[in-house]
């Protein structure tokens, strides 16, 4: 365990440099709540652009070479990868919790009502879609690298754009499941949990193999 | 000690280390008992290979001029030990019949060849 | 433990390129030159024995781990230095030693800051900032805080001038002074291990040449010099290299062939000319 949280710290002073990059670019879906009117198109774009940045630790990695140092530390690859999920989740989860608080604030000012509902439904599925668009780039960048591997940045847009379709056109009323999970907020958060916790499983898995057959 | 290391001599390193260390002990520069400086740190030194200095030193006690004693050092064993001695008279031998030729070159007789002997070892006790 | 580090039969296939059966051992407290010219599959040797290239097959024992399975005990007390540095360009010293140092249980930080005093190297400088030399310290200096007993740098002195270099042999010297410390150095600058190196391993288009004591492995080769006319057709089956001109040659020969070639010019070799005649030869495999 204590070799994992060493690999989040490693990765955090990686990125540390571009914080303030990254912040900024928080800024942006707010504006965009606000344009819209609304909670969940807000996070569900904010937990689109946080997930647009997890490349960064590929990206510093890559340009100074850095997977040599990685090579040479005594930690198992298995640590490194748990690590960086881990850092990338935490990253995820800051961005979602700043989004959920100052999101709210900026809708309330200009006159909107956020119920309980609203505000739950739109956590579970910023969780959800950030999980969706990283269980997919992670391996990705591992596999290709952060310069061959661009492409994989992109996916939270693709996703985002589907999900701005689904969100307006989803049949609620048809399935009565569906109807059930989506109108109880407690198992819409367990399904949500379950479900990311068993994508990233299978992700992290997927890195695993990927990196312990990769040739520096 | 001096101990000076040359490049373009063409004599290998550890041969050039061993013929310093005979000459010192042979002109009493390393007394009896003196300890060598330690292999690894005239290797530092010198700049040059441990195992260079570590055969430099291996020969040296093979041939009776130190004694190298595991933890505490390579030991000078002094002009007293019998192989120095008789490597000295060797040395004497060589010299005087290289002395010898010369003389007959010069044409110099036997007799003035012990006398010059005579005069420089009277010079010497003199210093 | 006696030694260091044990590579055994190790082999490697790339497409166009196969690094084939090299053994070699390295005890503790020497240093080791691994020479070739560039391509022979030296880095190649340093990589497989880091684990960041899969072998085919042998065996490689760093501190007596085995480098695969073992490879986080191995990894423990071994510094690594390549050609260029592996730390973030943004980082400052200060945080290089911050990042790396939690990954090291015996990680000594005023040693780190003594060595950094030696050095030269400020500790607010970013790592981008700091020239070349200064770099490859900044290594050096990470390895010396944990006290890594093995050291294995892979060609430091390319693109060093001659004062870093000096340097470095200097600092490499001094590390295994008390007979704790091992290097494992490649170089294709072989004036660099001339004299400081105790062994050599020469890697030669994928294939062992030569592994043992430097000073051994000088002394088995000569170099002859003669007259064009002195060049007979028999003496030219003995010689391992050879370089003609126009108003004689030279040539690269073993020590224990050295009676037949009495009559010529001999001179001592050097590591270089030992290396350049015996690649000339290899020139079939290309």
């Amino acid at each position: 365990m204590s070799n994992i949280w060493k690999s989040v710290k490693l990765d955090f002073s990686l990125v540390k440099p571009y914080v303030k990059t990254i912040c900024f670019t928080m800024i942006l879906p707010v504006v965009f709540a606000v344009i819209n009117r609304s909670l969940l198109t807000g996070i569900s774009f904010a937990m689109c652009f946080i997930a647009m940045t997890t490349g960064y630790t590929f990206s510093v990695t890559e340009k100074n070479s850095m997977e040599r140092l990685y090579g040479i530390l005594p930690i198992r690859k298995s640590d490194m990868v748990i690590g960086r999920y881990i850092f990338i989740i935490i990253m995820g989860f800051t961005a979602l919790i700043f989004s959920l608080i100052t999101h709210p604030v900026v809708l309330i000012i200009l006159g909107e009502s956020i119920s309980m509902f609203d505000y739950i439904s739109a956590a579970a599925t910023g969780i959800f879609l950030f999980a969706l668009y990283t269980v997919f780039q992670l391996p990705g960048y591992y596999k290709l690298g952060s310069i061959k591997g661009r492409v994989f940045m992109y996916i939270p847009v693709a996703g985002f754009l589907i999900t701005l379709l689904l969100i307006t056109r989803i049949p609620v009323g048809e399935s009565k499941l569906l109807f059930a999970v989506i109108h109880s907020p407690v198992l819409l958060m367990l399904l949500a949990v379950i479900l990311v916790i068993a994508m990233y499983v299978v992700s992290i898995s997927v890195s695993i193999k990927i990196l312990k057959n990769k040739e520096i | 000690m001096k101990l000076i290391i040359s490049n373009i001599s063409g004599i290998p390193i550890y041969e050039q280390i061993k013929r310093q260390v005979k000459s010192a002990i042979m002109s009493g520069d390393l007394q009896k008992d003196e300890t060598l400086p330690s292999l690894r740190t005239l290797a530092k030194e010198l700049k040059i290979s441990v195992l260079t200095v570590t055969k430099a030193y291996t020969e040296l006690e093979q041939e009776g001029f130190v004694k190298n004693i595991q933890g505490r050092g390579c030991f000078v064993l002094g002009q007293g030990s019998e192989l120095l001695r008789e490597q000295l008279i060797c040395k004497i031998e060589n010299n005087l019949s290289e002395a010898i030729s010369a003389a007959r070159v010069a044409n110099l007789s036997e007799e003035e060849l012990h006398h010059l002997l005579s005069i420089l070892m009277e010079e010497k006790t003199d210093e | 433990m006696n030694d260091y580090l044990e590579v055994r039969n190790l082999s490697k296939s790339f497409e166009g390129f196969q690094l084939h059966d090299i053994t070699f051992t390295l005890p503790k407290g020497y240093i080791m030159g691994l020479i070739g010219p560039n391509g022979s599959g030296k880095t190649t040797t340093i990589k497989l024995i880091l684990n960041m290239l899969k072998r085919t097959s042998g065996e490689v024992k760093i501190l007596g781990f085995d480098n695969i399975a073992k490879e986080q005990e191995a990894k423990r007390n071994l510094g690594v230095v390549f050609d260029s540095n592996y730390f973030s360009d943004e980082w400052k010293v200060s945080q290089v030693e911050k990042s790396v140092s939690a990954f090291y249980e015996n990680w000594n930080t005023q040693k780190f800051s003594e060595i950094l005093e030696r050095f030269h190297i400020q500790p607010s400088k970013k790592v981008k900032e700091l020239s070349k030399g200064m770099q490859m310290k900044l290594m050096l200096a990470c390895a010396f805080s944990y006290d890594a007993k093995l050291l294995i740098l892979d060609e430091p002195t390319s693109g060093l001038d001659p004062v870093s270099r000096d340097e470095l042999l200097h600092i490499l010297s001094e590390y295994i002074e008390d007979g704790e410390h091992s290097v494992l150095f490649s170089t294709h600058i072989t004036g660099d291990l001339e004299r400081a190196a105790d062994y050599i391993t020469y890697i030669s288009y994928g294939e062992l040449f030569f592994s043992g004591g430097k000073d051994e492995f000088i002394d088995s080769f000569r170099i002859v010099k003669g007259g064009r006319e002195e060049l007979s057709a028999d003496l030219s089956k003995k010689m391992l290299g050879i370089r003609n001109f126009s108003t004689g040659f030279e040539a690269l020969v073993k020590t224990e062939d050295l009676k037949q070639f009495a009559h010529l010019n001999v001179e001592p070799a050097a590591i270089d000319d030992i290396v350049v005649f015996t690649s000339k030869r290899g020139e079939r495999y290309e």
